[in-house]
């Protein structure tokens, strides 16, 4: 290394301009917040594992390449010029372009000669993926590799040509039967290092032996997908046609829901029996109602609700949903799913317990589903309008953009299915309005759509066999009626009404007249109202009503009729609020109690009766008022507290304030959930030398302390010890740690 | 966006807006692939089934003519998955074939090889193939050639029969066309029939499907089994045959109950075939008897499941079905498709209506309320007995005479489900009553009379459902009927359809009991035939204006347009 050559990551970040600083923190922000204090804080934040991943997910498998041939080279450095020599199949532009994104993350660094930081040679497990070296997996080498691989038989040169492939891990197979099987000859010859019951490894060294002259395995270059092309007009009419379709079912689901809501499952979600349920009533499969289900919710048209909380109902937002125009009633959908944390097509899969994971179950959620989904569009649209990827071609694209994510792509088929659903994307490519929901968000979206979805009508046409057709989306207003007084038979780009005795009933129920509906149908119909509508109306309005229900709290009747009405009519009885229901019957919405002592006050004998018409002789109870039941008022004032909670209130600020004063030594400060070496290192000296330590603490509950602790262990994050100032023995999680220090004084703090 | 006539709904119905300029280009573009389910006044309602996109195929559409059509017409953007659907469903008839192998016979050969593995791995379809002679075709058994055909239809892999027909025995039949001609539709239904083989022709109720049998046979020249409902149809049949045909009294025989004769052309009717006795079906030499070239099945829609399997057996026969509905109330739709084989010709009602051969019918149903007592006794009766007492109360009496007497000219048919009431009509309305126990020879006779006009009203029960004609029964009146079923509903209202000599208008009177069970089911009713377009009035018994007053019929009937 020559003497100008910056010797850390450090001293080479420092030697960069601010621009590239800058590209530095655009490509990983995760360092960037909160702003480091100085380069050193800067480099060591890089070192950080978890950014260390973030920043390698996001390499394609090329650049992955160029990275693995400076991780396997045996030295640390390998001067740029050589590393077209190491790629021989790589065309220099993309080693290049490789480099270039390399350093800028600052996952590889230096001017002349490239070094790995050391988080990035551990994050990478499997380099090239060649195994690890043999004296890290404890395998003793044969002397003659060459010779050995050479002497195999077909089978067992199979399994270690598989292993030396992508993947240097493989899976033992059974051996039930008495013959050994080739992986386990090998394992015997040491060509196999096993490092767990079931797993095997090759050995690095193996692995460059077979594959001689290509280290590094074949060129990773960038997969040249097969385009789908398609009339950017016909797609959009396409999508226009699944965003129709979607609205209305949508539409339809949430109806159903309104009428009779969906339980709330006591582990969340939405009940088969409900899915079901919909999916009979909506001569649709209970595939498609998880999809809508799911849909409405990410939508936010459908959520928990009612008295106890406890059902799936549409919500407010539902409400004016509907009265938006069809473009951005779809694009709140789109956006809806695009930025949905729940996978839907998780649902109906079996947990490793067998069990089906419902609609709507918390099981589905996936923080990372919103990037999939992102990212999965993205690459579609970067092709001009009319060209897309099938769902093959996306994923072998995206296979290789983010290999490290290989594991995370099984649901972009179903994710690009439900695209197509939903009109953002046809056949693998995208419509105008899904490109607008990219690029643009949910206004873009509905820009995109409108003009190819229809207008909404005004009218219906009736026809005599008693059914109401809607020839196109329904304004707001329209629908809502029809709801009421007829029943949705078949829907998509009409919807077909059927008026029936039960509908008209139901009209009835809900405080429609005769007059009302022949009215509404009048002016709704652009077709003359047929015969047969006009008598059903009044058919059933004739029967409708004919038994009435209420409710009184007690009658008084007599077989006097003459009495009756002289008591309806007798002023003194106005109190008893009574008013006549038939001849010798009259009821009042007051208790008998009372409407008994009116009558009596008024100069009448009545006599109290029973359900079954017996008199009851009660005496008269003293009256008393209603009054406030008791226990009704709720306590005011805060509540008192108890003598052990005084105490250790009282202990908390006594530690914290003994904490405090012992605090002599600089702590060590940290980002909480950060866990840096030097606490580490602070806090194992302090375990093995036994010295207490001052810690900064915050629990489960979010509160920060201020201790000192006696520290006893410290495992698998854990750190162990006995608290002086509250005398008790405790863990400490050391992500929760936020500072430390030791504790320099003769005296530990006694406990007052 | 396009302002086409037709609306595509998610469940795989079709709108079609009548009045639409382009409606009737559409309705020639989607009748191929989507079945005709309503066709009230402004928009009918098209259906798109499986079974329609294969008969469809068969007939030699393509997934994209049919898609095309839907594009095209549409109002709205159609989504793109029920096209996918569409065509996906449509491919799936033909990649099987049967066909006749110089070498192993008959053979079920595909030319994708994944569909046969998924067929020969099917437990329904297995046991029926034979040995494999390559990777794409496999042999089976002529006598399981209908049988096999059924269970790949089930399994969604209906196959297409190239296998061709025997000849059968030849015998010279032509059609006697000196003073009347073939109607173009007959004329396209035959061709469509020959054409494809073998298959079904729908057509109305009087719109001749005799003629299209005769038609067919004339084109068969070879011997013919015919198999009827009933021995009255039969009659009915060979009647047609001597008049507009060259064959005379002797060729064709009759084999009923009564008598068994086997002749060139044969007419059975379904029942004799399927009378068993001891377990065993005894007339199935019948099947036998003769090399037949031809056999023609009329009212598909009614053949009894036991015809269907002895009908697996003679693929190799020229099959014509004729029928004026392929819904089955068994939903055994599938069966004739697979068995006697795809439609071939289809007609709208209304459209051959228009065409004035058969009368337009104006429907009334008319409400008579129950007295006192009727109700009484209807509110505390059991439920079964219910309907009974509504359809047959005597409330109705006095205006089925009126609404008789609101027709006196014509020739009236009293349409009735309950013997009692039948018996009671005639005898109040002074007019005989035909019934199941009523023998053949007195049928024909008073028949015979109402056809000459001798006779002005007769009162039928539910054997006049099938089958029978009578050219000029003009005024049809329904007192009670099966609980409001479809087909009934067809058959009754095919009684007044027959043309009418002067074109005059046929009139379908139903006479029900308000608030009853009887006008619930008149509901069903009442749809059904708004659903076929037909006009459908409600009039109340008291509104019913006899002849010549305000707002009743002329004295007499005008001629319809």
């Amino acid at each position: 290394m020559s003497p100008d050559q910056p010797a850390t990551l450090a001293a080479w970040l420092r030697t960069r301009t601010d621009e590239q600083l800058g590209g530095l923190l655009v490509a990983r922000p995760d360092v960037a917040r909160p702003a480091p204090s100085d380069v050193v804080g800067l480099a060591t934040r890089l070192a950080v594992p978890v950014s260390v991943d973030r920043a390698l997910d996001e390499l394609d498998a090329a650049t992955l390449q160029v990275l693995d041939a400076v991780l396997l080279s045996p030295t640390d450095g390998v001067p740029r010029d050589e590393l077209p020599g190491l790629l021989p199949d790589v065309p220099a532009e993309v080693v290049d372009a490789a480099v270039g994104t390399l350093t800028t993350r600052a996952l590889l660094w230096g001017d002349a000669d490239l070094h790995a930081p050391e988080p990035v040679r551990r994050a990478v497990r499997y380099p090239a993926g060649l195994g690890r070296r043999a004296v890290d997996l404890r395998v003793p080498l044969p002397g003659d590799v060459p010779g050995t691989l050479s002497g195999l038989d077909p089978e067992e040169r199979g399994v270690l040509e598989r292993l030396s492939a992508d993947r240097p891990v493989g899976h033992l197979p059974d051996s039930t039967g008495g013959a050994l099987t080739p992986a386990r000859r090998l394992l015997q010859a040491g060509l196999l290092a096993r490092i767990d019951a079931v797993n095997v490894e090759l050995p690095r060294e193996i692995g460059l032996a077979l594959r001689g002259d290509r280290p590094l395995g074949p060129p990773r270059l960038r997969p040249e997908p097969e385009i789908t092309r398609r009339d950017p007009a016909v797609v959009d009419r396409q999508a226009a046609g699944a965003a129709l379709e979607v609205i209305g079912r949508v539409t339809d689901v949430l109806t159903a829901l309104e009428e009779e809501p969906a339980g709330l499952l006591r582990s969340g979600g939405l009940g088969v029996r409900d899915q079901k349920r919909l999916a009979k009533e909506l001569k649709i499969g209970e595939g498609d109602v998880a999809f809508l289900v799911e849909l409405a919710h990410a939508a936010g048209l459908l959520d928990v609700g009612g008295a106890q909380r406890d059902e799936w109902l549409p919500t407010r937002g539902y409400d004016a949903w509907r009265e938006q125009d069809l473009p951005d009633r779809w694009a709140v959908l789109a956006e809806g799913w695009l930025t949905s944390v729940r996978l839907i097509s998780l649902v109906g899969q079996r947990d490793v317990a067998g069990k089906a994971v419902n609609v709507l179950s918390p099981d589905t959620v996936r923080q990372t589903a919103p990037a999939l989904r992102r990212s999965a569009l993205a690459v579609l649209a970067e092709f001009p309008p009319g060209e897309g990827l099938t769902s093959p071609e996306l994923v072998t694209l995206l296979r290789w953009r983010t290999p490290r994510r290989a594991d995370r792509l099984s649901p972009v088929p179903d994710l690009l299915a439900e695209a197509g659903r939903l009109g953002i994307a046809v056949g693998g490519v995208l419509s105008t309005g899904g490109r607008g929901l990219l690029t643009g968000g949910e206004d873009a979206a509905g820009d995109g759509m409108r003009g190819l979805l229809p207008e909404p009508v005004d009218h219906v046409l009736a026809q005599p066999d008693l059914s109401l057709i809607a020839p196109g989306p329904l304004v707001a207003e329209l629908a809502g009626t029809l709801a009421v007084v007829a029943d949705v038979e078949s829907s998509g780009g009409a919807t077909v009404y059927r008026v029936s005795d039960g509908s008209i009933r139901r009209a009835l129920d809900a405080g429609w007249s005769a007059a009302d509906l022949h009215d509404f149908f009048t002016r709704a119909s652009r077709t003359p109202v047929p015969q047969a509508l006009e008598y059903l109306v009044d058919d059933v309005a004739r029967q409708h009503g004919r038994l009435r229900v209420g409710a009184i709290e007690c009658y008084v009747r007599s077989d006097d009729h003459g009495l009756v009405s002289q008591v309806l009519s007798d002023r003194r009885t106005a109190n008893a609020e009574l008013r006549r229901l038939a001849p010798g019957v009259l009821v009042s919405g007051l208790p008998a109690d009372e409407v008994l002592s009116v009558l009596r006050t008024a100069g009448y004998a009545p006599a109290g009766e029973s359900s079954g018409g017996t008199v009851l002789t009660r005496p008269k109870a003293p009256s008393r008022a209603a009054g406030r039941r008791p226990g009704s008022t709720a306590p005011s004032g805060p509540r008192r507290m108890a003598p052990e909670d005084v105490a250790a209130t009282v202990r908390e600020i006594r530690a914290g304030d003994a904490a405090l004063a012992a605090r002599r030594t600089e702590p060590v400060r940290q980002v909480p959930g950060v866990t840096t070496a030097s606490t580490l290192e602070l806090l194992s000296r302090a375990v093995r030398e036994g010295l207490p330590i001052w810690l900064g603490y915050i629990d489960a509950q979010g509160s920060g302390s201020q201790r000192v602790v006696q520290p006893v262990s410290l495992v698998g994050g854990f750190l162990q010890g006995f608290d002086e100032g509250r005398g008790e023995s405790r863990t400490f999680a050391v992500h929760r740690i936020t500072s430390v220090a030791l504790v320099e004084s003769e005296d530990t703090p006694a406990p007052s | 966006m396009s302002d086409g006539p037709l609306i595509v709904q998610s469940d795989k119905t079709l709108l079609l807006e009548v009045d639409h300029p382009q409606s009737k280009e559409c309705r020639a573009a989607i009748a191929p692939f989507a079945e005709l389910e309503r066709s009230p006044e402004h928009v009918h309602t098209y259906r798109i089934t499986p079974l329609a996109l294969w008969n469809a195929r068969a007939a030699g559409h393509d997934a994209e003519q049919v898609v095309d059509a839907l594009v095209r017409f549409s109002r709205y953007p159609v989504p793109h998955a029920l096209l996918v659907d569409v065509a996906d469903t449509m491919d799936r008839y033909g990649r099987l074939t049967l066909a006749n192998h110089p070498v192993h016979g008959l053979t079920l050969t595909s030319t994708d090889k994944a569909v046969l593995e998924e067929v020969v791995r099917s437990k329904r379809v297995a046991p029926m193939l034979g040995a494999r002679i390559d990777a794409d075709s496999i042999v089976v058994h002529p006598s399981e050639r209908g049988r096999l055909k059924q269970a790949l239809l089930k399994v969604g892999w209906p196959a297409e029969d190239l296998a061709g027909y025997v000849d059968g025995q030849a015998h010279p039949i032509d059609l006697a066309q000196d003073d009347w001609h073939l109607r173009d539709y007959q004329q396209e239904a035959v061709d469509g029939f020959w054409a494809g083989g073998s298959g079904v022709v729908v057509l109305p109720c009087g719109a001749g499907k005799t003629l299209v049998g005769a038609a067919a046979m004339a084109e068969a020249k070879a011997t013919t089994l015919i198999l009827v409902t009933n021995t009255v149809s039969g009659r009915q049949w060979k009647r047609e045959l001597i008049a507009r045909t060259s064959l005379t009294e002797e060729e064709i025989g009759e084999y009923s109950g009564e008598r068994k004769e086997i002749r060139p052309v044969t007419i059975a009717t379904y029942q004799v075939i399927t009378t068993r006795r001891k377990g065993e079906y005894r007339h199935l030499d019948l099947f036998d008897a003769q090399d037949w070239g031809l056999i023609v099945y009329d009212e598909v829609h009614l053949l009894p499941a036991p015809i269907f399997r002895l009908t697996a057996d003679l693929q190799s026969r020229r099959r014509l079905g004729l029928t004026a509905t392929l819904v089955r109330e068994d939903g055994r739709e599938d069966d004739v498709f697979s068995l006697i084989g795809p439609k071939r010709y289809d007609a709208p009602w209304r459209d051959i209506e228009a065409q004035g051969y058969i009368a337009p019918a104006e429907c009334v149903e008319v409400r008579v309320s129950l007295d006192d007592e009727e109700r009484m006794t209807y509110a505390v009766a059991e439920p079964e007995e219910r309907y009974r007492i509504a359809a047959t109360a005597q409330s109705k009496l006095p205006v089925i005479r009126r609404v008789l007497e609101r027709h006196p000219e014509e020739q009236k048919l009293v349409i009735g489900a309950y013997l009692d009431q039948l018996d009671e009509l005639g005898a109040a309305l002074d007019a005989p009553v035909i019934q199941g126990s009523t023998t053949n020879k007195e049928r024909e006779r008073l028949f015979q009379a109402f056809r000459t006009g001798e006779i002005k009203t007769l009162v039928v029960s539910k054997v006049a459902n099938f089958s029978i004609d009578l050219p000029e029964a003009a005024v049809a009146v329904q007192v009670s009927g099966t609980f409001g079923s479809r087909q009934e509903e067809a058959q009754r209202l095919g009684r007044v359809l027959r043309p009418k000599a002067d074109g005059r208008q046929a009139h379908f009177y139903t006479v029900v009991s308000r608030d009853t069970l009887d006008s619930e089911y008149a509901a069903h009713r009442q749809r059904f035939l708004a659903e076929q377009g037909y006009a459908y009035t409600i009039v109340d018994a008291a509104d019913l204006a006899g002849p010549g007053e305000v707002n009743g019929p002329d004295w007499v009937d005008e001629p319809a347009d």
